[in-house]
């Protein structure tokens, strides 16, 4: 499903000069891994997710969904790529505060011209399914961290992404709360979805197919 | 529903915008009120060639000099393109040097109903109430609009003129220019004014001195021309052709007019500026911020597959609704504060002026530059990656 190949990506230092953050990270997933990025903070991990995902231009490198070599697209086709293909799952929820926990579902239904009653009942299949379902017209400063979590899980998965890209998902999440967002993210696996997750947990490895470690620039096999 | 949370979330920008808006138009509407109080007089003056006799006398307004006789108004009427000579007496209401001073004097206007009135521009005033004293009524009024509410006066209230009660038979519209503050009676009622008020004028009559009969108490003339005269050249023709007259060629006294208002005129284009960039940069100061601030929701709707063009049609959008609220919002609040202020400081006197020009342009002007404001800040917000706007609003 992804595969990625030489990426490189600088950032550039207050003085100007550029910190090399991924020196040519080589990264294939199929449909059905659950691929587990670990590494120290500030080793580029986030980064790594962000490119993968087109949030983030490279600076050099490959990265294909399926036979599409996607890296290179112009903006539009790229935003229309995150749209079909990709659901994102954040550390800090991202969900907006100005609406409700279904319209935050929802909105993943909006930019890819998925909405109305089949999105809405799916969107409350979903909630159902991670237990919110009574909390879908609530806002997300009504909502504990794990609902939030759960809320953003679900409007990552809306569409049915082929991919998914999980940010420390747990990284504000009780032990509980961080169990649950893990199952369901090896349950999109088992469902045929390509599946990378950045971790600090180590309880995120189970289950894993591959486990790398972020060093250098570099994945290594852990 | 959705719709209103979305505008409640804006809360602060539409007060914000309001705001600005409000000074835009209240400042807009003060000067459109001394905008039309000086069109109107440029409008009167330009209707009408106004004589005076020569010298000084009690007459003022348009028709200040001296005493200009019945023999002259009928020497008037002869000269080629004439069409009708209407004796007039102007007079100050209060003849205090206080009141001199004003710029918004008080006035009695005798008019002589005997002939139609020569001023093209005001062939017949317009009337709020009751009706225009008609030829042959006598102790009569009718007040401008501006006149009647500093004194409290309806039709059928009466007022005292130098120990004369009159009746107020009518009231004029508000014309926002100097009839506002008239009194308007008879022309008999009005030379007899003018001979209460003017002492020398009584000894001058009481004396039998010279041969004076009330059709000679004229301050001055509006006279009318013939259709295509021109009416500098009407009005020349009567200097060379009558003595003892003070001639204004309208177009003399327009440019005269305008130059005596023309510090106001300055002062006006200055507060309109003032207006335009204090309030539209106070607008599109909120409205950029307004969109800069949830830069974090556009990365995130951008990692949700939204298009640079969806995400602009949402703005615009937004922008459009929070500014049209924004903007009726302020427009609300400055007629508001017009209207109060007009009510309780002003009073008889009329500061604002709000004409459906200016406030279909205000509004228009908050709608533009709020949407260009917006277009602005997001063209800006998404040039940067998704990635970027994520962090930068975290």
């Amino acid at each position: 499903m992804l595969r990625a190949t030489g990426l490189v990506k600088s950032y550039r230092s207050r003085s100007g000069a550029p910190i090399r953050v991924l020196a040519g990270v080589d990264l294939t997933v199929k449909g059905g891994d659950l691929v587990v990025v670990t590494g120290p903070s500030g080793s580029g991990k986030s980064t790594l997710l962000n490119v993968l995902g087109l949030l983030e231009d490279d600076d050099g490198g490959e990265i294909w969904f399926e036979d599409a070599r996607v890296s290179s697209l112009g903006r539009a086709a790229k935003s229309r790529v995150r749209g079909r293909y990709v659901g994102f799952l954040f550390q800090s929820f991202l969900l907006l505060p100005s609406l409700t926990a279904l319209e935050n579902v929802l909105l993943a239904a909006r930019y890819v011209g998925r909405s109305g009653a089949p999105a809405r009942r799916r969107a409350m299949e979903l909630l159902e399914e991670v237990g919110v379902t009574d909390r879908v017209d609530h806002f997300p400063a009504q909502l504990s961290g794990g609902e939030q979590q759960r809320v953003a899980f679900c409007r990552a998965v809306l569409n049915d992404p082929p991919l998914l890209l999980a940010d420390e998902p747990t990284g504000n999440l009780d032990d509980a709360n961080g169990a649950v967002i893990l199952g369901a993210l090896r349950g999109r696996a088992r469902a045929g979805a390509a599946v990378v997750v950045v971790s600090h947990r180590p309880e995120a490895a189970t289950g894993a197919s591959a486990l790398y470690r972020l060093r250098g620039g570099v994945l290594e096999t852990s | 529903m959705k719709s209103l949370r979305i505008l409640r979330g804006y809360l602060f920008t539409i007060v914000g915008i309001a705001i600005g808006v409000a000074g835009l138009v209240a400042l807009g509407a003060m000067s459109e009120r001394i905008v039309r109080f000086i069109e109107g007089g440029d409008r009167f003056v330009l209707g009408q060639i106004s004589v005076a006799g020569r010298g000084m006398g009690m007459g003022t307004g348009f028709t200040a000099g001296g005493m200009l006789p019945a023999a002259t108004i009928r020497a008037i009427a002869e000269v080629p393109g004439v069409s009708g000579v209407q004796g007039q007496v102007m007079l100050p209401l209060d003849p205090s040097t206080s009141q001199f001073m004003t710029l918004t004097q008080e006035l009695i206007l005798g008019v002589d109903l005997s002939v139609p009135s020569p001023n093209r521009h005001y062939r017949t005033l317009p009337l709020r109430a009751g009706r225009f004293f008609r030829e042959g009524d006598r102790r009569v009024a009718v007040i401008g609009a501006s006149f009647a509410t500093s004194r409290g006066l309806d039709v059928g209230s009466h007022l005292a003129l130098d120990d004369e009660s009159f009746e107020v038979v009518g009231i004029l519209e508000r014309m926002l220019t100097a009839p506002d503050r008239f009194v308007m009676v008879p022309i008999a009622d009005a030379r007899a004014q003018w001979v209460a008020k003017d002492r020398l004028l009584r000894t001058v009559l009481a004396s039998g001195a010279v041969p004076l009969t009330a059709a000679d108490l004229n301050t001055g003339a509006a006279v009318g021309w013939q259709d295509g005269e021109d009416p500098d050249q009407v009005a020349l023709r009567i200097r060379e052709r009558v003595p003892g007259v003070n001639v204004q060629l309208p177009s003399e006294l327009s440019r005269l007019l305008r130059s005596s208002t023309a510090f106001f005129s300055a002062l006006l284009a200055g507060i309109g500026v003032l207006a335009f960039v204090i309030g539209g940069l106070s607008l599109a100061n909120t409205m950029a911020a307004a969109v800069f601030e949830r830069i974090r929701d556009f990365g995130v709707k951008r990692a949700l597959g939204a298009t640079d063009l969806q995400l602009g049609r949402e703005v615009l959008a937004e922008s459009l609704a929070v500014t049209l609220v924004g903007g009726l919002a302020g427009i609300g609040l400055a007629l508001g504060l017009g209207w109060g202020i007009d009510a309780t400081v002003a009073r008889a006197q009329q500061l604002f002026h709000f004409s459906p020009r200016l406030l279909g342009g205000a509004l228009g002007f908050s709608i533009l530059l709020g949407a260009a404001a917006a277009a602005y800040a997001t063209a800006r917000v998404i040039s940067v990656s998704p990635a970027e706007a994520i962090r930068r609003g975290a």
